[in-house]
């Protein structure tokens, strides 16, 4: 049997809920001031205050064939890299509590996550100060 | 049956299964011309197409056979990662509509087969994204994993229809 009268609520069902899943996370992330933190295999290895006004590109030294790229709008993105899918870079620029791009050729996932009181002081570089 | 016509059999389902495995690598290589989705480890999944028909129509051996068949092709194709996603994408998504077809007592539509598929094999690489790069913050990325699932297992099974009749004219199944 190609499809039942069943199987169309049941997915729309789903639909609903994934939606509003999606934008119930999008309104509530909004509010949260992050920073963004860089992974390579797994373990941290930076992290950057995304400050408003700053336009600038920079590497990792665990893989400098990848670059990164700080907004204007307080936004990162992956810029440039080696890989042959390009995901990380149609993953496009992220700034949202929770975002996350990864370029899995190279073993590097960029987290956006919120800024929390007690770790006010562990961020690496800040620009634009 | 004498033996002779149980050779027939078994070589016949060995063409068949390559047949189905080359269709898989060819269906993949296709999915690679179409915009790729920005979050790790998603994929349109064409070739779960071929995955579906052998479980449907053959047997699940046949079906795991394919799975891994692929998984291998990508490991030794495109690396150790890409080949341990894909391989977990695949066998969650046909343990998924093994699982589906018990439940509904073999009576499960090709849509919403196709669907549970499709976003299983989805949550399977999800599993893999996430072990290997201790990276669990994509389950954020699930809601989307389950829209683009229902889009892509509605195409897949539309797909399937296509192809079936061309399938059984080949008459080797």
């Amino acid at each position: 049997m190609f499809f039942k009268k069943n199987d169309i609520v049941i997915l729309l069902i789903a639909i609903v809920i994934a939606t509003a899943a999606i934008f119930a996370y999008n309104h509530f992330a909004k509010q949260l001031p992050v920073k963004a933190e860089i992974y390579h295999n797994g373990t941290l290895v930076k992290t950057v205050s995304l400050a408003l006004g700053v336009d600038k590109t920079f590497s990792v030294p665990e893989e400098p064939q990848v670059v990164f790229r700080l907004h204007p709008d307080g936004k990162i993105s992956f810029e440039k890299s080696d890989c042959p899918d390009r995901i990380c870079i149609s993953s496009g620029k992220l700034g949202r509590a929770g975002q996350s791009a990864a370029c899995l050729p190279n073993g590097l996932v960029l987290k956006i996550v919120p800024v929390g009181k007690e770790q006010k002081d562990d961020v690496d570089i800040v620009i634009g100060h | 049956m004498d033996k002779s016509e149980k050779n027939i059999r078994a070589t016949k389902r060995l063409v068949l299964t390559a047949l189905l495995f080359g269709t898989s690598l060819i269906l993949a290589f296709v999915e690679g011309f179409f915009p790729a989705i920005p979050i790790p480890g998603v994929k349109l999944g064409l070739s779960n197409v071929v995955v579906m028909y052998a479980l449907f129509f053959l047997s699940k051996k046949q079906a795991f056979s394919i799975a891994i068949l692929k998984g291998m092709f990508v490991f030794a194709t495109r690396g150790p990662v890409a080949g341990v996603l894909s391989l977990s994408g695949g066998i969650v998504s046909l343990v998924s509509m093994i699982i589906l077809s018990i439940i509904t007592k073999r009576n499960a539509s090709y849509l919403i087969s196709s669907v549970t598929g499709a976003v299983f094999h989805n949550v399977g690489q999800f599993m893999a994204v996430s072990l290997i790069y201790s990276f669990a913050e994509i389950w954020i990325y699930l809601p989307w994993l389950v829209i683009l699932g229902i889009a892509a297992g509605a195409f897949t099974s539309v797909l399937l229809k296509i192809i079936l009749p061309a399938l059984d004219k080949s008459g080797l199944k």
